[in-house]
């Protein structure tokens, strides 16, 4: 298969899609205000062609921050496109369409990748997305675009998910989850007092969240909202940590980027080398494949910012370019199979 | 509650509402124990919590242990070494003594030849004395014969006086007679006085000798108890060998033991860490549940919703 990724940083939906032909699955990262424009237009170059689109920033060996990206899958896959809607109460209504599409494109674990552009209630998202997945153990990849809208096969929606089934009829492919922060040790934690709607953390072992977070880091108030670059939460579970990101103070409770349950173990990261740890993905997904044909990969709005004020962004992009053709979009929160995690990178890898 | 959340306005009108209503019950219900689930979950994470760090202290505690009883060990080895040494200082110790005792050996054999020689000084010094007295003897009777001189002398001084101018050459001859008795009374005088200091001397030196051979005596007496001493040095050392060999003994049974002991300090090492390794699990288990609660909650929250809007 081929990926094709085009751009405008003027936000030209022509000049980001020339040279683009017999597209088989088209993926809009687009901005707030060209967004509905462009969603019409490439529907209108690309008439039945499967599409999901999002408000975003992409890039491919450079960042599109305020034009336009699209991305494509050409030869050698097949694919479907549709969306689940009125996400934040019930998208489980829809999930017929998602049985349908899993059935229709004969989705498996191995050759099959279902990516994912979400406009918000992301682990309720997920729970109903995964639940049809994982019968056929298939892998998810995806993100949150801004403003509360996504787009699928040519239409606008609000409070949806849209969602693409990508079949690789040549390879397999593979999902990858990266994490540059590493566990502090003896800061474990169970949290309670949490209101999931709010996505609030109001205790951390019977103690105020804030208290606690401001006593192990000696951050004033104030600081706290910057030392999520520094020291998030990680939701521990099992062998894996899902990165909860802080978003501000909230009385004596933190809010955060995503929801914390009662119950729900927590321990303090930090950051750790993510030179080295880009590295460390790279050199694993050179072990799994032989040969790459495309990387896809979302970004986390954080780690994007981490990335350019530490001068380090271009060398990432040209990092993960060394894997072959690797596009992808800056997410407002990650997906990767059921979990939605915060200030991480996920990706699929198409042999 | 979910309950709550439904809008009862959004029922249907009749039979729908009706049959709908049990389902909402139950879901409500499941809300609940969902709840008390989570609150019995948080309760049993900080109990594992707990009892990690309290298996953490006590293996820590364990290991502590097991050092001190490594350097126990440790002790019992140098003491058994130096113990070991017992018998090098013991063969030392007989080389010494058999060197001791043949020095010794020369010594009084050294001094018996000693005493020989001053049992012959001493025959020595008898005949001495007796040359001596002979000496002595013949000085007295050289004295005495110049005494007669003297008088034989005084005689012919008499007759030469008699034999007036005749006997004048007689005279000076009978003078220079009696000049040499009396030079000759003079040497033996002095010979006499050397004499004495010789007998003086032969004296003390005859009393030195008794005195050197009572020490000598003394001595080989001494050489005789230190014989005695010597043997008693080789009886202790022999019992050295006797004390070692019961140290080694209780030495060897207290490694035993100690060995005993680290043996089951290590398997219940090996037990903690096979706990802990299940509390490590168990708690590993229970971060996947609170994973499973956010699963459950977000399906079950979307239930009332699907009902509402079923109902439209």
């Amino acid at each position: 298969m081929k990926q094709f990724f085009g751009k405008s940083h003027s936000g030209d939906l022509k000049e980001a899609v020339r040279g683009l032909s017999n597209p088989q699955l088209i993926m809009l990262m687009s901005n707030k205000e060209q967004f509905e424009e462009h969603v019409k237009k490439l529907e209108a170059l690309y008439p039945g062609v499967p599409s999901i689109g999002c408000i975003g920033m992409s890039y491919d060996t450079s960042v599109v921050e305020q034009g336009v990206g699209v991305l494509a899958f050409t030869d050698g896959i097949a694919a479907v496109a549709d969306v689940l809607e009125e996400v934040t109460v019930m998208p489980v209504k829809y999930i017929e369409r998602l049985e349908r599409d899993v059935a229709k494109v004969d989705a498996s674990q191995r050759d099959t990748i279902c990516i994912d552009f979400c406009s918000g209630n992301d682990a309720c998202v997920l729970t109903t997305i995964y639940s049809v997945l994982k019968q056929r153990n298939i892998g998810l990849v995806g993100g949150t675009g801004d403003a509360g809208k996504v787009s699928a096969n040519g239409k606008i929606y609000e409070d949806a998910v849209a969602y693409a089934f990508v079949k690789n009829l040549n390879g397999k492919v593979k999902a990858y989850k990266e994490n540059i922060y590493h566990k502090m040790q003896n800061h474990r934690f169970i949290a309670s007092r949490t209101d999931k709607a709010k996505y609030i953390l109001g205790e951390l072992n019977g103690k105020s969240a804030k208290r606690v977070y401001q006593d192990i880091l000696h951050v004033s108030e104030k600081e706290i909202t910057t030392q999520t670059f520094k020291n998030p939460f990680g939701k521990i579970n099992g062998d894996d940590v899902c990165i909860i990101s802080i978003k501000e103070v909230d009385g004596d409770a933190l809010a955060c980027f995503r929801q914390v349950n009662d119950s729900d173990v927590l321990m303090l990261l930090e950051l750790g080398d993510y030179r080295a740890t880009v590295k460390e993905t790279i050199q694993m997904i050179r072990r799994d494949f032989s040969r790459i044909s495309a990387v896809f990969s979302v970004n986390c709005l954080f780690r994007y910012l981490l990335f350019s004020d530490n001068h380090y962004m271009q060398e990432y992009l040209q990092d993960m370019g060394t894997l072959g053709n690797h596009a992808g979009l800056v997410g407002y929160g990650e997906h990767y199979n059921n979990r939605f995690v915060n200030q991480s990178m996920t990706c699929v890898v198409f042999e | 509650m979910i309950f709550d959340k439904v809008n009862r306005k959004s029922f249907g009108k009749g039979n729908q509402k009706k049959s709908l209503y049990p389902v909402k019950y139950v879901i409500n219900n499941l809300d609940g124990y969902k709840k008390e689930l989570v609150e019995k979950e948080v309760a049993s994470l900080k109990e594992l919590s707990l009892i990690n760090s309290s298996f953490r202290h006590v293996l820590g505690d364990t290991e502590k242990f097991e050092e001190q009883l490594q350097d126990f060990g440790q002790s019992f080895s140098n003491i058994n070494e130096a113990s070991s040494q017992f018998a090098e200082v013991k063969s030392q110790i007989a080389e010494s003594v058999d060197q001791a005792q043949r020095e010794v050996e020369e010594l009084k054999n050294s001094s018996r030849q000693v005493e020989a020689h001053f049992g012959e000084m001493e025959g020595t010094f008898a005949n001495f004395q007796e040359c001596v007295k002979r000496i002595k003897g013949c000085t007295n009777k050289i004295v005495s014969i110049a005494d007669q001189t003297n008088i034989l002398a005084l005689n012919a001084s008499i007759e030469a006086a008699r034999a007036g101018e005749l006997g004048k050459g007689f005279a000076v001859v009978a003078t220079e007679v009696k000049e040499l008795a009396d030079e000759i009374k003079k040497l033996v005088a002095e010979v006499n006085v050397s004499v004495g200091d010789v007998e003086q001397g032969t004296e003390q030196l005859s009393v030195n000798i008794h005195t050197s051979q009572t020490a000598l005596g003394d001595s080989i007496e001494k050489v005789d108890e230190t014989y005695q001493m010597f043997d008693k040095i080789t009886e202790a050392s022999e019992k050295v060998t006797t004390v070692q060999s019961q140290i080694s003994a209780a030495i060897g049974d207290s490694q035993a033991s100690l060995q005993s002991l680290c043996g089951f300090f290590d398997r219940t090492k090996g037990q903690y860490r096979e706990v802990m390794k299940h509390i490590d699990f168990a708690s590993k288990l229970g971060t996947t549940k609170s994973a499973m609660f956010e699963d459950i909650d977000n399906m079950m929250s979307q239930i009332p919703p699907i009902i509402d809007d079923y109902g439209k």
